[in-house]
This record gives structure tokens, C-alpha cells and sequence, in this order.
């Protein structure tokens, strides 16, 4: 059986572009959730987000991180159908080409697979406006206008693949695509998804990891009709298991991973940043619109990964939580933890980038290499009141200097769905 | 690796619901489809309304999108069918479309956004949000198409949902064939479930080209086991995913070759209008005179398509009318999925 290795890693979050941007605000202790910039959110329920440093995903801003990698005239078509409007599209592409790069990957794509989360289609309402016909009180969307009526090419959403399509022309990438959408699960399943392809002998290499942005319009407001987001508009809005939480703050970025067998990882020379050692994933089966409160099935996912990696409790350095800082999430899964792995570090980077939502398994991926990088593990922005509800060793706002060589990251999606993946030292 | 096996299925399409017979209406090309008022009368294969007894409790629909729906509807078929089966750790690997919220609660939400003809942040911040149903976010995340069954059945098992237009489902399959096999558990569904008949799917299939395309919808779903466990309706031999977004004639080319040696006496074909004379052409060269398609009967269901076509596989097997079948996907993602499922007395 191969083992599963990461070799590269690309990042894009509130902090900004790149993964040593994000690996140095972690250790610094930074957080980035601030006032939502690139649209109007004043007359929004919730105003502040983890939002990536820049205002519009275009064509020039993508001309700047994606170099020669997509030629001018598909760049052109891309902003010309409106696609761009997609953050997370962007997003995508800039983490996953500095994956790739930091690699060492080359021009060679060949029968390398795509496995990634994403998030949601974004809504584009603005394109209605030349569809909707009044009648009385009632308003409603003529549809067989719409082939008529002067709308971009991507119109009314974008299609969840797009950012994987795109890709798959830039790089060259031969391998299947596996598009993953298991809400904020989805992530963390398409890295562990890329090990098992690896692990299995299906894949050799795959590209992996997730994007997503729901930091616009209908994505803000949908989860604030929702009661998910803390009614509090200021940056200390994710308190992760602070006796004060009350509630999530949302965020945007991409996360991606160039994984590989450890064989051929080390035939061409490239260092392991970590190796992929186990996972497990359940389902609540509970509510649809909250997790099981004993966190029993968060528990369940913890022991699979745990046994599939070979290693008992003792041998987790550190806990990567999902952590939203939701009222109901923290309890139960910091029971969880310390039912399966006792007096374990734990912190969650939620209150500094906010939640990533389909990308937050993966770019919570990232802040555990940081921990095998510098020896240093995240801290847990915003909390300072312990909650004796979630008895477990938090890391505070600081981080903490540690050598661990096993960490492990849970991600629990809406609707019920959980995985944990468990990553080693590389060397 | 262990061998796996079907042991039980579910589908609800424009037939209705139930999977027995879809092999007989695939052969004989019957078709199934009337107009569909939501897409301003286009012909589609709609899933016709079901009995209260099959369906989704009035309550939980505002919580649903129509694939979830539909997901719903066909779980719960196929646990009448297999009460016995062990839903607690049971894996579950789906193949979903798109979000598709309700169109009543959309308007809604635009007229409250709209000022002549201009989207408003302000207004729909505030009176826009406050026009719709606070549940609709739920209508919306697709994942809630595996969820929502997961949760009505109890299944707590190792999961994944993955997007689908064709080929993602076949991938979905192939998951649930891996965690079998590979005994992460002993029982996993594995399927997909959509509806092309939400106007903004449809709206995107037309612009990229739906000429001679029957919008379809529909849910199926088939329960794998080990060799060990229970009676089997059939082996599932093969579930493979050839790229066609780098070149179709290099994934045409591993499909015909993954064929040939899959041997299969007839090939069930779920292929969209823009490469269905392709997908034909592969079918007949390895199977001449035994393609069966499925366009016809359940329409361009996007996400259920493979699952769909699968099902109708399986009930041949059954019948005892072949040994070996392949389901052959093109759908509009470009990719070319392959299934291979082989009757126990042959394998």
C-alpha cells in the first residue's frame, strides 16, 4: 500500500495570497475577520467576515498570481461571461497553482486526478432584473425571456465545477475530477479522498483541497435567515469555545494540495510536508438543522481515523477542532475530544479567518502544517473565557511552541455529515 | 478486496416509483415524457406526483429542494424493500446536482430586492431576506440530497456527496464500491438523485446546448454488500470514470478497451444529445444490436442518470434477460462513465 504524502500547499485567505502569508499571521497570532469591503453588507444582519483582501476577483487581479498559466484570450472569455463575479473561482485557481508550484510539479499533469470541495453555486440576483414582469401584487421571472434579454453568458449562478473545469485546462490535468459538495465536511473529504486514491493504487498523484465564498449577497444572508452568524458586527465575532460565543463569522479562501505516493514523491526529490495517516467520516443522522449534542458521531469519525492511521490517543499532538463558535457545535464536539483523546491541545482558526465554509477542512489542512513547519501549533483567536461546557485545553489567543508529530482536524458539515483526517510529520 | 454485490435497489423517475420493470421499459424504447408547466410547457421526464404514502411529509418540503425530495422518496423505497439491512452503519456515496430552491420563495425574494428594475443591497438585506422562508438556505445546499435521506433512515455510516452532470455519480458509485470492498463497512448506497426541471438548470443546459435534450429527473439507488451478505440481484463488477474534458476520443478509446474486456451482452446508454452518436457508436462496436437507451424514459437527469441507467441494468440481470451489462454515462460534464455489473451465476 502507498502512503500518502503532501508535497505542496497554496493558500488564499483573509491574511492574503499564499501559504507562508498564512503559516506567518497564524504564528503571529493574527486574526482577519473584519467589515466586509467588496459589497454593501450595511443593511445585512451580519457585516464582517474572514474576507480575502481584495475587491474584485478579476481579470487583473488573476493576471497577477496566475502568470502565463492562462493565456490572455481565455482569461478575456472568462471575465467577459461573468464567471469571475464567483470569488471562489479565483480563489481556487491561485491556491491550487501554488500548490502545484510549490511542488515542484512542473508542466507534467499527466494522469494526475482533481479532487475538490466546493462551495455552493453564487447567486447572481442582479441578473434577473431584465426578467421580472409585475402582475398585480405579484412578481414573477419570465423565463422565456431569458435567452432574449442582454445577460452574461454565466448567468443567474455560477456552476459549482467551474473552478475545477478551469483548472483542468490550465494544468492539463488527465486524471477524473471528483467534485466534492459535502457542505463544510467537503474540504477535509477531498484531501482524504486524494489519500485514498493514492493508498489504493488508483491514483498516483492528486491534485486536491477546496474554495469557496460565501461572502456575497445571498450566501451572507441565507445563513443569516439561518441564525448561524454572530448578531455582533465586530471582529471578535467567533469567540471558538468562549463561554461568550454566539455564533459563527463567515470567510472566504481556497486551500489546495498537491498529494502524492510517498514513492514517487521521494524518486523526484520533493519534500513531505506531511503524510496523509488516517480518517473517518459518519453522519449525525440527527437534525437537519443542528449536530447530535453528544457528538457521538464526531467521536465515531475520530476512532476511524485513529485506528486506520495506527495510533492510539496518546500519540495526537494536537487538535485541529472545527470549532465554529456556534452555540451548539463547540460542546459537542469538545466532548468529542475529550472522550477520545483526553487532555489533547485544541484550537480553532475560525475566529481568524472565519468559517470557509466547503473550504474550511482544507484550509484548516493548512494551519496543521504549520505545527509540523515551525513546531508551532494555531492559536484559538478571541477566546478568553473558558466554558466549562467545552472541558478541553484550549489553546488561547496566542499559539504555542510544541514538536508534535500527529495532528488531527475535524470537519462537521450542515446536514449531519462528519470527517476527520489525521496528518503526520513528513520527515 | 472483497467482491461485491447488489442486494438491493430503489428508483423513482418518470415511470414512478419502483425499480422492477425499468429494464423492460429501457428495451422496449418506451418514452415518458408531457409537458412540464414549471418550464413553460417543454417536454420532460417528470416524476409523476406520488401517493402520501411514498412521498416526503408535507412539513419537511420546505426544507427540501426536488432532488432531495426525490433522494428521500427512493431511500425509503428501497428500505421497505430491505428492512432487514443495517442502516446505522451503512455508507452512503451520492451523486448530486445542483441547488434548486424554490422559484415561489426566489420571486418573492426578488420582488422585495428590486427597485425599477435595479437589485438593491439595501432592500434585500432587510426586505428581501425578510420575504422568504428562513429555511430556505436548506432548499439550497445540495448536500442536504444525501442528508435528508441519511437523516429520515437513520444512516450513519461513512458518506461523501459529490456534484454530478453524468460521470460525478458513477464516481459516487465507485466510492461506495470501494467502501465494501476495501470493508469500511459492510452495506453502502450509492446513487444519485437530481432534477433538471428547475427553470435555472434548465436555463444553463439551453445555453450550453440542449437541442433534442428531454430535461428529466429522478433517484436511484443501489445497495452493495459484500459477497457474504444477503441474496444478490448481481455483482457490480466495474464503476470507472474516463476524463473527456481533455480529449473525448482518448476517453472513448479507455472506455472501448474497459468494454471489451467487461464482455457485456447489452449496454444501457444515458448519453446526452451532443454525444449520444459517439456514445452509440462505442456501444454498438463492442455490442452490436444491444444498446438500450434511456433518454427517452427518464429524460437528461443530470445527477440520477447513471443511477437510473444502472438500476434499469440490474433489473435485466434479474430477468434473466442478460448476464453481463454495462451502463455507459456521457452526460453534460463531458466525462464518460462506464459500470459494469455481471449476474452471479455468470461471474
Amino acid at each position: 500500500m502507498s502512503r500518502a504524502v503532501i508535497t505542496g500547499c497554496g493558500v488564499v485567505s483573509a491574511f492574503g495570497v499564499g501559504a507562508r502569508v498564512f503559516w506567518d499571521a497564524l504564528g503571529e497570532g493574527r486574526a482577519a475577520v473584519g467589515p466586509i469591503r467588496h459589497f454593501d453588507a450595511s443593511g445585512f444582519p451580519t457585516r464582517v467576515a474572514g474576507e480575502v483582501p481584495v475587491l474584485r476577483t478579476d481579470g487583473a487581479w488573476l493576471r497577477e498570481y496566475l502568470g502565463g498559466r492562462l493565456p490572455e484570450p481565455v482569461l478575456e472569455e472568462w471575465e467577459a461571461s461573468g464567471a469571475l463575479r464567483d470569488r471562489k473561482i479565483g480563489f481556487g485557481w491561485v491556491a491550487a497553482l501554488e500548490a502545484w508550484r510549490q511542488a515542484g510539479c512542473g508542466e507534467d499533469a499527466s494522469d494526475t486526478w482533481l479532487s475538490m470541495a466546493l462551495g455552493l453555486e453564487q447567486a447572481f440576483l442582479e441578473d434577473f432584473g431584465p426578467l421580472l414582469r409585475k402582475e398585480g401584487a405579484r412578481t414573477s421571472i419570465d423565463w422565456a425571456a431569458e435567452q432574449g434579454a442582454p445577460l452574461p453568458q454565466v448567468r443567474f449562478r455560477s456552476r459549482i465545477d467551474l473552478c475545477a473545469g478551469g483548472l483542468v485546462n490550465m494544468l492539463g490535468l488527465t486524471g477524473p475530477v471528483v467534485p466534492h459538495v459535502s457542505a463544510c465536511a467537503a474540504g477535509t473529504l477531498a484531501v482524504v479522498h486524494a489519500a485514498s486514491l493514492i493508498e489504493r493504487g488508483a491514483a498516483t498523484r492528486v491534485l486536491c483541497g477546496a474554495s469557496d465564498s460565501m461572502v456575497n449577497p445571498l450566501g451572507l444572508g441565507g445563513m443569516s435567515r439561518l441564525g448561524a452568524p454572530s448578531p455582533r458586527a465586530e471582529p471578535d465575532a467567533c469567540r471558538p469555545f468562549d463561554r461568550r460565543r454566539d455564533g459563527l463569522a463567515m470567510g472566504e479562501g481556497a486551500a489546495m494540495f498537491v498529494v502524492e505516493s510517498e514513492e514517487r514523491a521521494l524518486a523526484r526529490g520533493a519534500r513531505p510536508l506531511a503524510r496523509i495517516l488516517g480518517w473517518g467520516s459518519t453522519q449525525d443522522a440527527y437534525k437537519t438543522t443542528a449536530p447530535l449534542p453528544d457528538g457521538a458521531m464526531a467521536r465515531r469519525a475520530m476512532q476511524q481515523a485513529l485506528r486506520r492511521a495506527g495510533l492510539t490517543a496518546r500519540d495526537i499532538g494536537y487538535v485541529n477542532a472545527h470549532g465554529t463558535g456556534t452555540p451548539l457545535n463547540d460542546p459537542a464536539e469538545a466532548r468529542a475530544i475529550r472522550e477520545v483523546l483526553g487532555d489533547v491541545p485544541v484550537s480553532s482558526i475560525k475566529g481568524a479567518v472565519g468559517h470557509l465554509m466547503a473550504a474550511s477542512g482544507a484550509i484548516e489542512a493548512a494551519a496543521c502544517l504549520l505545527s509540523f513547519q515551525r513546531d508551532c501549533l494555531p492559536g484559538t483567536a478571541h477566546h478568553r473565557e473558558r466554558d466549562p461546557e467545552c472541558d478541553i485545553d484550549v489553546i488561547g489567543e496566542r499559539p504555542r511552541e510544541a514538536r508534535v508529530d500527529a495532528v488531527l482536524s475535524n470537519s462537521f458539515g450542515f446536514g449531519g455529515q462528519n470527517a476527520t483526517v489525521i496528518l503526520g510529520r513528513g520527515a | 478486496m472483497r467482491p461485491v454485490v447488489v442486494i438491493a435497489a430503489s428508483a423513482v423517475s418518470a415511470l414512478g416509483l419502483g425499480w422492477r420493470g425499468l429494464g423492460k421499459a429501457v428495451r422496449e424504447g418506451g418514452t415518458s415524457v408531457t409537458p412540464c408547466s414549471a418550464l413553460g410547457g417543454v417536454l420532460a421526464a417528470q416524476v409523476p406526483a406520488l401517493p402520501p404514502a411514498q412521498d416526503v411529509e408535507p412539513r419537511q418540503l420546505k426544507l427540501m429542494s426536488r432532488g432531495a425530495r426525490l433522494s428521500c422518496v427512493a431511500a425509503r423505497s428501497l428500505f421497505r424493500e430491505a428492512p432487514s439491512l443495517p442502516q446505522e452503519e451503512m455508507g452512503f456515496f451520492l451523486g448530486v446536482g445542483a441547488s434548486g430552491g424554490a422559484v415561489e420563495e426566489l420571486e418573492a425574494m426578488l420582488d422585495a430586492s428590486f427597485s425599477q428594475e435595479q437589485f438593491e443591497l439595501g432592500r434585500f438585506g432587510t426586505a428581501g431576506l425578510g420575504a422568504c422562508n428562513p429555511l430556505f438556505a436548506f432548499q439550497l445546499m445540495n448536500n442536504y440530497t444525501l442528508c435528508h435521506a441519511a437523516i429520515r433512515e437513520g444512516l450513519r455510516g461513512p458518506n461523501a456527496a459529490l456534484f454530478s452532470r453524468g460521470a460525478g455519480t458513477v464516481l459516487a458509485l465507485a466510492e461506495a464500491h470501494h467502501a465494501v470492498a476495501s470493508g469500511e463497512c459492510d452495506v453502502a448506497l450509492g446513487g444519485g438523485a437530481d432534477s433538471a426541471l428547475h427553470p435555472v438548470t434548465w436555463a444553463e443546459l439551453r445555453r450550453e446546448g440542449a437541442e433534442g435534450m428531454v430535461p428529466g429527473e429522478g433517484a436511484a439507488l443501489l445497495a452493495l454488500a459484500a459477497a457474504d451478505h444477503g441474496q444478490p440481484l448481481g455483482f457490480l463488477q466495474r464503476c470507472e470514470v474516463y476524463p473527456g474534458r481533455q480529449g473525448l476520443a482518448r476517453a472513448l478509446e479507455s472506455t472501448r478497451r474497459s468494454l471489451q474486456t467487461l464482455r457485456p451482452e447489452c449496454v444501457v446508454l444515458a448519453a446526452t444529445p451532443q454525444r449520444r452518436e459517439a456514445a452509440r457508436e462505442l456501444a454498438a462496436s463492442v455490442c452490436p444490436g444491444t444498446t438500450f437507451e434511456t433518454a427517452a424514459l427518464f429524460g437528461e437527469a443530470l445527477a440520477a442518470s447513471a443511477s437510473l441507467a444502472a438500476v434499469a441494468a440490474l433489473d435485466l440481470l434479474r430477468d434473466g434477460e442478460v448476464r453481463r451489462a454495462a451502463v455507459l454515462v456521457m452526460g453534460p460534464d463531458g466525462d464518460v462513465g462506464l459500470v459494469g455489473l455481471v449476474n452471479e451465476v455468470a461471474s
